[in-house]
């Protein structure tokens, strides 16, 4: 048995428990799939170390170094599961641990059976082979429908309850809450994430209170992270031909530089890519967050769309009052009259201009709200009546739902992109219309921005 | 990351799509903005509804110079990108 069999095997335990992890949530309990995936990472632990001890000693590359830490670790390793057996379901994290056991005994049996005269066989022709998985088919079928009506009781009740909540969405990878499990204030409409999992493990304390009071602040600072460490990452090759993560990452970066320096024209453009350009790729990231399983669009939060606004609002502010000094800024507001008439006029257009600028942000954060906030209920509500379906169809036994809410990730994927670029775009037009005139020679050259004349009067 | 040398336009018309994708949230953003700094005002000097209609008011007008403002920037751009 070679090393490539183990890493298999680890990787194929890995996806099995993530897998099992989100059926136990859904059909059990947080804590039981809390329990699980901790079991398997112990068991996955376990077997890493043993490997690790038994090449050190044995291999070719043998270093009684390595095997001595191994076992080390593997004691450290043992005190861990006494506590955790302490702590969750001892039956969960048991089924979790004994995960890669089973693993490598289908993975045993099934190399026993390719090789195997039945096998080839089988496999000779593709009729018999089709008909061999009809006639599984078909005892499938009569074996889980009888199954799932003994327990489709219980199925009903929960599908009953959770009334237009979002259950289990397999397909969709995600995980979603059952009508027991529900928050205290009311139906969630949204699909569970790993926050709101958490949370309601730990209902009642100080850190459940925590998780679900700054739920959204969490995945925007994770979000944040992330997009720091892909930068980092990327940053840090800093070779003639940069490599292919380096090479995906400009890609995206380009166009973006590109459109800003396009728009604001080549003085200011570069000076303020590091914002918008920020701007946009966080909140494009944080859009496209919610499609991943167990995640959530940190956008689908107004308090997170209105902070992002209210960032560009004082921003833009800060800009004008640099760039065209105190008095300047209030000749702005006022609409920046020149002849006597309109300095008369300055009573009534200074309270419509200084709505105009009150209005920005509530408008930006409402939009990226309302878009990214309906863009989840969508996929929810179709997933939801996926599984409602199940019921339907007397199958709300099986651990997933039809797979309704496909298409609409295509659009929540255009929308989240189309969102991300107004936020950036209308930002970067509210800083060019604070900006003072660049000069209108370079428009004739064609290299200027595109709107310097409206930038010079944009109240007019 | 080297700075470009020439600047592209995105060819699918996505920002002007964008641009004009803000004008239904400007138009009921504004006047809501006026109607809640009216009512603010007129709970200040007790003198309700006076403010808070004058604030819809002008809130529409903001939101006209707005939209009228974004409209213009989306016709510049069609124009520059049709320019040779």
């Amino acid at each position: 048995m070679g090393f490539e069999f183990l890493v298999r095997i680890r990787r194929t335990s890995l996806m099995a428990a993530v897998i099992g992890a989100l059926f136990t949530a859904t059909y059990a309990s947080y804590p039981a799939a809390i329990g699980f995936a901790a079991g398997a990472a112990w068991s996955l632990a376990n077997l890493r170390l043993i490997e690790q001890i038994v090449t050190g000693l044995t291999g070719p590359t043998r270093s009684p170094i390595r095997a001595m830490l191994a076992i080390l670790a593997n004691v450290g390793l043992l005190a861990v599961g006494g506590v955790l057996l302490a702590k969750l379901p001892p039956m969960a994290l048991a089924a979790g641990f004994t995960l890669p056991f089973v693993v490598i005994l289908l993975k045993a049996v099934s190399l026993a059976l390719l090789g195997s005269r039945v096998w080839a066989a089988i496999t000779r022709s593709p009729w018999r082979a089709m008909a061999l998985v009809g006639v599984l088919a078909v005892a499938a079928w009569f074996t889980v429908v009888p199954l799932t009506r003994a327990q489709s009781g219980d199925g009903h009740a929960r599908v009953a309850a959770a009334g237009t909540v979002a259950g289990s969405a397999a397909a969709q990878g995600g995980h979603a809450a059952a009508g027991d499990e529900l928050e205290e204030e009311g139906p969630s409409l949204e699909f569970d994430n790993l926050v709101t999992i958490l949370a309601k493990a730990n209902r009642g304390n100080a850190l459940g209170h925590f998780l679900h009071q700054f739920e959204a602040v969490i995945f925007s600072v994770v979000v944040a992270l992330l997009l720091c460490l892909v930068v980092w990452v990327a940053t840090r090759d800093n070779r003639l031909v940069p490599g292919p993560f380096r090479n995906a990452v400009e890609i995206l970066f380009e166009p973006v530089y590109d459109n800003i320096v396009d728009l604001l024209g080549p003085k200011y453009g570069p000076r303020y890519v590091p914002f918008l350009g920020s701007l946009f790729i966080y909140i494009l990231a944080m859009n496209l967050f919610g499609i991943v399983p167990l995640m959530k669009s940190p956008t689908s939060s107004l308090n997170v769309t209105f902070a992002l606004a209210l960032t560009v609002f004082v921003y833009v502010q800060y800009i004008a009052i640099t760039e065209l000094g105190f008095l300047g800024w209030l000749h702005h507001l006022a609409g920046s009259p020149q002849s006597l008439i309109e300095w008369l006029l300055v009573p009534l257009a200074f309270p419509i201009h200084v709505l105009g600028e009150v209005a920005k942000p509530v408008s930006l954060s409402a939009r990226l709200f309302g878009n990214i906030f309906g863009e989840d209920m969508l996929l929810a509500g179709f997933a939801t009546l996926g599984i409602s379906l199940m019921a339907v169809l007397h199958l709300s036994g099986l651990p997933f739902g039809l797979p309704l809410h496909f298409v609409f990730l295509f659009l929540a994927l255009l929308s989240s992109i189309v969102q991300a670029l107004v936020f950036a775009l209308l930002s970067t037009v509210y800083i060019l219309l604070m900006l003072p005139h660049e000069h209108e020679h370079e428009h004739e050259h064609g290299a200027g921005p595109v709107l310097a004349k409206e930038a010079h009067h944009p109240a007019h | 990351m080297n700075p470009p040398r020439t600047p592209k336009r995105d060819p699918s018309g996505l920002r002007s799509a964008g641009m004009l994708l803000a004008i239904p949230s400007l138009l009921l953003a504004s006047p809501l903005v006026g109607f809640f700094l009216g009512k603010f005002v007129d709970r200040w000097l007790g003198t309700e509804p006076t403010w808070s209609i004058v604030g819809v008011v002008l809130g529409f007008i903001a939101a006209g110079r707005e939209i009228y403002l974004i409209i213009r920037r989306v016709q510049s751009e069609e124009e520059s990108d049709k320019r040779p």
